[in-house]
């Protein structure tokens, strides 16, 4: 959490986080728990847990449609299903279930690390690029940068990175503030017994929901923005 | 720019491939379990839906055009009803007219036969009274004949046939 640290190791020459790890390692679980529960029995008629399922790829497949190529919607369902379901776990993970032995996070959001999510936005990125090289070759690929003209290039490049910032830091600002203030809730609830414990909890409850919905809109903002990122990747003037 | 991010901390880069192995597998197993079927099924569905709407329109018309055709027969069997019932006055009509014309003509030919009859009959008649005077005529000329002879005769004959006449107007 936000005061807390954080028990680290080290691998291959690699730093690996145990609460990234951790909860990262739920959230996969999660994920999986979710799409195999809901798809145990498929019908024609859908039961509760299809149309679930039905309902959110309708919805992702949704915001794909409206900004990527009609054409090309088809080929990236997949990749927005598995990205909003991610994320909004992620989202949710740490406002539900937080876990800390010793001062030192095990289980939280794992979007409330900028490490993760620029992750994600990093993954969104090269993903980008990569539906670039295979709609337009790699020559047309390069020469995207350079358009309308040869000036544009550094802003070109400069636009990538920020994309790339954009878009990781601001599904962290907001997870991690979100868990900062319960933390500071949390704070209040214990510093005077009973009274401000009483006290904090209508609180603690409000911001919890409106972190709950937070997380919500942000996943979708999250998806949102990749696939308008990628649409226009995708839609380059010629 | 990430080290200064994350300054307070240690930089996990670890993390990083962690967390994008994970989500590529995660991806993988959503194919797999969940977005392969469930698109499947909803693709299905949207077909059967459509197939269901072309065939429901399809047995509307047929239905509609089942209707037609049945109101076409009924149209019809009425019109034939129609022309049944009036042959059959028509032909009642012929056969009656048929009928008394024939009368007619049996009547006439009866009438023409009858009348033919009475005329032969007469005729047959008139011949024999003409027969009857001729014979009477020559009877009469060879009485008449016979008694020339005599003066005295003639007035005694002539007499006489006077008598026979009386007698005859008397009988």
């Amino acid at each position: 959490m936000g005061n807390g640290t954080v028990a680290s190791f080290q691998l291959f020459g690699l730093t690996f986080s145990v609460a990234n790890l951790v909860s990262g390692a739920i959230v996969f679980l999660l994920a999986i728990i979710f799409v195999i529960a809901t798809t145990r029995h498929i019908t024609m008629r859908p039961s509760k847990g299809q149309n679930v399922i039905e309902w959110l790829i309708d919805f992702t497949n949704g915001v794909l449609k409206g900004n990527l190529p009609a054409n090309e919607v088809r080929g990236y369902g997949l990749w927005g299903f598995t990205l909003f379901i991610f994320i909004f776990l992620s989202n949710q993970l740490g406002l539900f279930f937080n876990l800390m032995i010793n001062g030192k996070a095990i289980v939280r959001s794992p979007t409330s690390d900028p490490v993760v999510t620029l992750t994600m936005s990093l993954m969104t990125v090269v993903f980008a690029n990569y539906s670039s090289i295979r709609r337009w070759g790699t020559k047309g690929y390069l020469t995207s940068f350079v358009k309308p003209f040869w000036f544009f290039f550094p802003i070109n490049i400069f636009e990538e990175l920020s994309s790339f910032l954009t878009l990781g830091l601001r599904i962290f600002g907001i997870i991690y503030s979100g868990e900062v203030l319960l933390e500071m809730i949390w704070q209040l609830a214990e510093s005077h017994g009973i009274l401000t414990m009483a006290l904090s909890l209508p609180i603690e409850m409000i911001w919890q929901g409106f972190s709950a919905f937070l997380g919500a809109i942000q996943a979708y903002v999250f998806i949102m923005l990749s696939s308008v990122y990628i649409g226009r990747k995708l839609q380059e003037e010629d | 720019m990430l080290l200064h991010l994350v300054v307070a901390r240690t930089l996990y880069n670890g993390d990083t491939i962690f967390y994008a192995l994970s989500f590529i597998l995660l991806m993988w197993i959503v194919k797999i379990f969940a977005w392969k079927p469930v698109t499947k099924m909803m693709q299905d569905r949207s077909n059967k839906i459509s197939n269901d709407i072309d065939n429901a329109e399809k047995s509307r018309k047929d239905a509609a055009a089942m209707a037609e055709e049945r109101q076409a027969a009924l149209a019809g069997s009425r019109v034939e009803a129609q022309t049944i019932v009036k042959d059959a006055k028509e032909n009642g009509q012929q056969q009656r007219e048929q009928i008394v014309t024939q009368a007619q003509t049996d009547a006439q030919s009866l009438k023409d036969k009858a009348q033919k009859d009475i005329a032969q009959e007469r005729e047959d008649a008139l011949a024999s009274a003409r027969n009857d005077v001729a014979d009477l005529s020559v009877e009469i000329a060879s009485k008449l004949l016979q008694r020339e002879l005599k003066a005295d005769d003639q007035k005694a004959l002539i007499d006489s046939y006077i008598e026979g006449l009386g007698e005859q107007h008397e009988s």
